[in-house]
């Protein structure tokens, strides 16, 4: 039996059931755990009793006694009543499973790093040297000029560059990208430009080179606040790290040295004094007539929709069929297409324009009424095309999914271009202007303030005020998540290149697979790990040298059970057809989530959530295939560090649970994060700064507060109205809150609030109205 | 859709006493009241039955109910409404059709209102979706 260690505390981990996010929970003995809220460890769950089980002292060791809960404890799969305990010992609680580390690491693992992160919302980019294949990086802090010229900040030694090529310069939390009339042009995102905002994710092309944008400054946190304070729950001890580690490690030059451009002259002292937003920002509540003296243009609007995103744009669909008038309609986003974002998150975690989403065919973000769907389109389409095999599949697959048949889901092409098709109807490109919107403030006329940035290299301080009386927020995901060992590992090797997240442009991964073979260790088990092993699958029929190891913090025999009902399992792949129980979109269970409070949502959300992937038979066909053949191989464990051996390789130590505590190292040439983005409020600027100033709250989940119509609780000002959509309002009224679906509902609840509230021009649709609007969306007619 | 005991009654109601008399019409002129009594019947028995489909329902993990159970739930309802007007018909002597204008007339009853609650609710109510099928509260 382990002994304790001298600091008598003990480290317990898990996964968040709903989100699949990491928790943590540090401290002495004895540890009570339980549903109640009086607890040391609170785990909110149906199955879980209010007094669930106790951790004790006992001698020198640790025990684990069953308070006579009603769906029992388990202990390495095994029902217990009173179990002694070894380090690494998984406890099970209904859908928690606990691991128990007795060598009390530090409150978190980032927590020793004393440094301070880099400020949140700088960029970085991120490109391999066309001479040697070295991994460069450089943050944007300043205006960077690219170019073959020696004397540009990243000199690119290729013949397609011109001398001077182009510039980048910050602006705000992102970058602007600036072509200097360079002979072979610049090109984001495939798209040649003259002149562009940047954001995480984009990539940059000059000649041959690609180069990638990420954040710095958005880590994973290893803990958050439990549901209620009194938990002793750790903070997260220090802010989430940067992805980049600012001091070059002093390791003598290989090839996977990175670069990092952290100029003297680019520290916060040396940069330009901003006082954007303005001083009167600061005040509880702005006054209008104080905007003037800011000297900064102030412009107005009635409605207002903040991101301009997919959730912008399904609020303006539905803003402007309940009978807005588009002209007093604003939205400001970085991306001229409201899909731009979402578009490149999905290709880079290999989902092509042909391939199909997760998602329902009658969540249309086209199309209010769902109807009709992508399915019946789809058919139609094929129907006039002569393929009568697609028509028949794609009808009969919407007839009897998912149980007689796979659910159907739609390709991302098709639904890219009905987004197209329905901004050029409702006038988006008129709508919609670029900015980023850096803070929002309650005005003393009953409005908001909103001050947001168009800066240009030519113009670096392009700053700009709006007013408006009704505000639509749905900024989408801040940022990437790696698994903190991942992103220790990076940060202390600056090492981009081989560990990298799904969610990040890593194509050079499958490149460099298809030209020299390899190992993959593919971490996390949702709908992106079986995006990944297909593409691996597919990319080892052109080089079968190409091996995946998938790793899994424990194994998996029994899938969620929620009532009568439980999840399927194969090979310790947990399948749903799509991220929550389709009820908890139109059924019961939306209205059982819509009447609960905060904490019984917590629960439900526990219940009906977690890590799932989507059944399709190619996919459970490349698992079993893989494990016949070898090349596909399952390993559990949890890791305890992250790193290179001297022949190159990637090793992650993975140690053993229970008595034998045996070090296991899992080699790897490329390591692919597939667990997820970042969601917490946090770490976005903009909401972190909303919540703060405006003393918000967040909800269980660690997201916005939002009432039944998605109105963000606390942002009510008058007459005026601020609304919410999208994954920060998980732990509301929906659960799919990031699904097109959870964007269609979370705009028409608001609307529908807003036709109450007299907003000028917004009418609830009834019967007569409502085919009206759907005629006129049918046959193409303006709204 | 995932239907709720609510949305399953407010959206049988609402398609049956609109598509229902209207597509019935032409069989009246033939056979008097009895398909209106069939109509009537399909009605009241659903009823019940959409609390036996809520049961099944809540068993599934999805708590959802793919159109090709709705096809099953009809082709069950068609034949417990055929053998009780057709029990009806041997007591009574009037309650009973052929079972060839049976089966016309109750397909296309159904048909009709399965087409029309899979698209023409959505158009006519757009929070039906959302609300399990309850169109009206």
């Amino acid at each position: 039996m382990s002994v304790l260690t001298t600091s008598e505390t003990l480290r317990l981990t898990w996964d968040d059931p709903g989100t699949g996010e990491e928790l943590a929970w540090n401290g002495p003995l004895p540890v009570r755990i339980g549903r109640a809220t009086d607890n040391e460890i609170v785990l909110n769950a149906a199955a879980v009793s209010r007094l669930h089980a106790r951790l004790e002292r006992d001698g020198a060791g640790v025990v684990l006694i069953d308070n006579g809960s009603s769906n029992g404890t388990f202990v390495g799969g095994r029902r217990i009543d009173r179990e002694p305990l070894t380090d690494g010992a998984t406890i099970t609680l209904g859908p928690f499973t606990l691991t128990l580390d007795l060598d009390a690491a530090p409150p978190t693992v980032f927590a020793a790093s004393g440094r301070s992160p880099a400020p949140t919302g700088t960029l970085t980019l991120r490109w391999t040297d066309p001479v040697g294949g070295a991994a460069r990086e450089a943050r944007i802090e300043r205006e960077l000029t690219i170019g073959r010229g020696g004397d540009c900040a990243i000199t690119l030694a290729t013949n397609r560059a011109s001398r001077r090529h182009a510039t980048i310069a910050p602006d705000g939390a992102g970058a602007v990208l600036t072509d200097l009339d360079s002979a072979n042009g610049t090109f984001v995102n495939e798209h040649r430009v003259t002149r562009r905002a940047l954001g995480a994710g984009d990539v940059v092309t000059i000649g041959d080179v690609r180069l990638t944008v990420e954040q710095v400054g958005l880590g994973a946190p290893v803990a958050r606040p439990g549901a209620d304070s009194a938990t002793q729950i750790i903070e997260a001890g220090a802010l989430p790290p940067p992805l980049v580690a600012p001091p070059p490690p002093p390791a003598p030059p290989n090839e996977h040295r990175t670069v990092i451009l952290d100029l003297p002259d680019a520290g916060p002292s040396a940069r330009p004094q901003r006082s954007f937003p303005p001083a009167i920002f600061e005040a509880p509540s702005v006054p209008v007539s104080a905007l003037a003296a800011t000297g900064l243009p102030v412009d107005e609007t009635l409605f207002l929709a903040v991101g301009g995103g997919l959730g912008s744009f399904v609020w303006v669909d539905h803003l402007v069929t309940h009978g807005a008038d588009p002209r007093a309609i604003t939205a400001i986003g970085l991306e001229e297409k409201p899909y731009g974002r979402y578009k490149r998150l999905c290709a880079q975690s290999q989902i092509p324009l042909h391939e199909r989403l997760r998602s329902n065919s009658d969540s249309c973000p086209d199309n209010i009424w769902g109807w009709p769907g992508y399915a019946v389109r789809e058919s139609f389409t094929s129907l006039s095309r002569g393929q009568f095999g697609n028509a028949i599949k794609r009808t009969w697959q919407i007839f009897g999914e998912p149980t007689f048949a796979e659910t159907y889901t739609p390709r991302a092409g098709d639904v890219f271009d009905s987004i197209d098709r329905e901004a050029a109807r409702i006038g988006w490109e008129r709508i919609y202007r670029y900015g980023r919107v850096r803070a929002i403030r309650k005005t003393d006329d009953g409005r908001y303030v909103i001050a947001y940035s168009q800066s240009t290299p030519q113009n670096p301080s392009d700053h700009r005020l709006i007013l408006a009386r009704y505000v639509h927020v749905a900024v989408g995901y801040p940022g990437i998540k790696l698994l903190p060992d991942l992103q220790q590992y990076r940060e202390t090797t600056g090492d981009f290149k081989t560990v990298v997240n799904a969610y990040e442009e890593h194509e050079h991964v499958y490149q460099g697979l298809i030209r020299g073979g390899g190992t993959v260790l593919v971490r996390g088990r949702g709908i992106v790990a079986s995006r990944i092993l297909q593409r691996l699958y597919e990319i080892r029929q052109q080089n079968p040298q190409i091996g995946v190891l998938h790793l899994m913090r424990t194994p998996l025999a029994k899938g969620h059970r929620y009532g009568r009902a439980e999840r399927q399992v194969i090979d310790h792949w947990e399948y749903q057809p799509f991220n929550w129980p389709k009820a908890t979109w139109t059924g019961e269970m939306r209205f059982q989530l819509e009447r609960a409070d905060d904490q019984e949502r917590d629960r439900l959300l526990n219940d009906w959530g977690g890590t799932t992937t989507a059944y399709r038979a190619d996919w459970v066909q490349i698992v079993d295939a893989g494990q016949r053949e070898g090349w596909y191989q399952i390993r559990f464990g949890d890791v305890k560090a992250v790193g290179r051996d001297p022949s190159g390789k990637l090793v992650t130590t993975l140690v053993g649970k229970g008595l034998i505590k045996d070090e296991t190292d899992l080699q790897a040439d490329y390591i692919i994060d597939c667990t997820g983005l970042e969601a917490q409020v946090d770490a976005h600027p903009l909401l972190k700064d909303l919540v703060g100033h405006h003393g918000l709250g967040k909800n269980p989940k660690g997201r916005l507060r939002v009432t039944n119509d998605l109105e963000i609780v606390g942002m009510d000002n008058g007459p005026a109205r601020m609304y919410a959509a999208g994954a920060m309002t998980l732990g509301g009224p929906m659960a799919a809150a990031d699904s097109f679906l959870g964007l269609q509902y979370a705009a028409l609840a608001s609307v529908q609030a807003l036709a109450d509230l007299r907003a000028p021009g917004v009418r609830r649709l009834n019967f007569i109205t409502s085919p009206i609007q759907w005629i006129k969306w049918a046959t193409g007619a303006r709204p | 859709m995932t239907p709720t005991l609510f949305g399953r009654w407010q959206t049988r109601t609402l398609l049956l006493l609109t598509f229902g008399p209207f597509l019935t019409l032409p069989f009246v002129l033939f056979f008097r009241l009895t398909p209106l009594l069939i109509l009537g019947m399909v009605l009241c028995f659903g009823y019940c039955w959409d609390i036996l489909y809520q049961v099944i329902q809540s068993g599934r993990w999805d708590r959802d109910w793919p159109p090709a159970y709705q096809l099953l739930a009809g082709i069950w309802e068609g034949a417990f409404v055929f053998l009780v007007s057709a029990l009806l018909g041997r007591v009574f002597g009037v309650f009973a059709v052929p079972f060839p204008v049976f089966l016309i007339h109750y397909g296309l009853v159904w048909i009709v209102t399965f087409l029309m609650s899979q698209s023409l609710m959505r158009i006519v109510f757009p929070n039906w979706r959302y609300r399990g099928g309850q169109w009206l509260f």
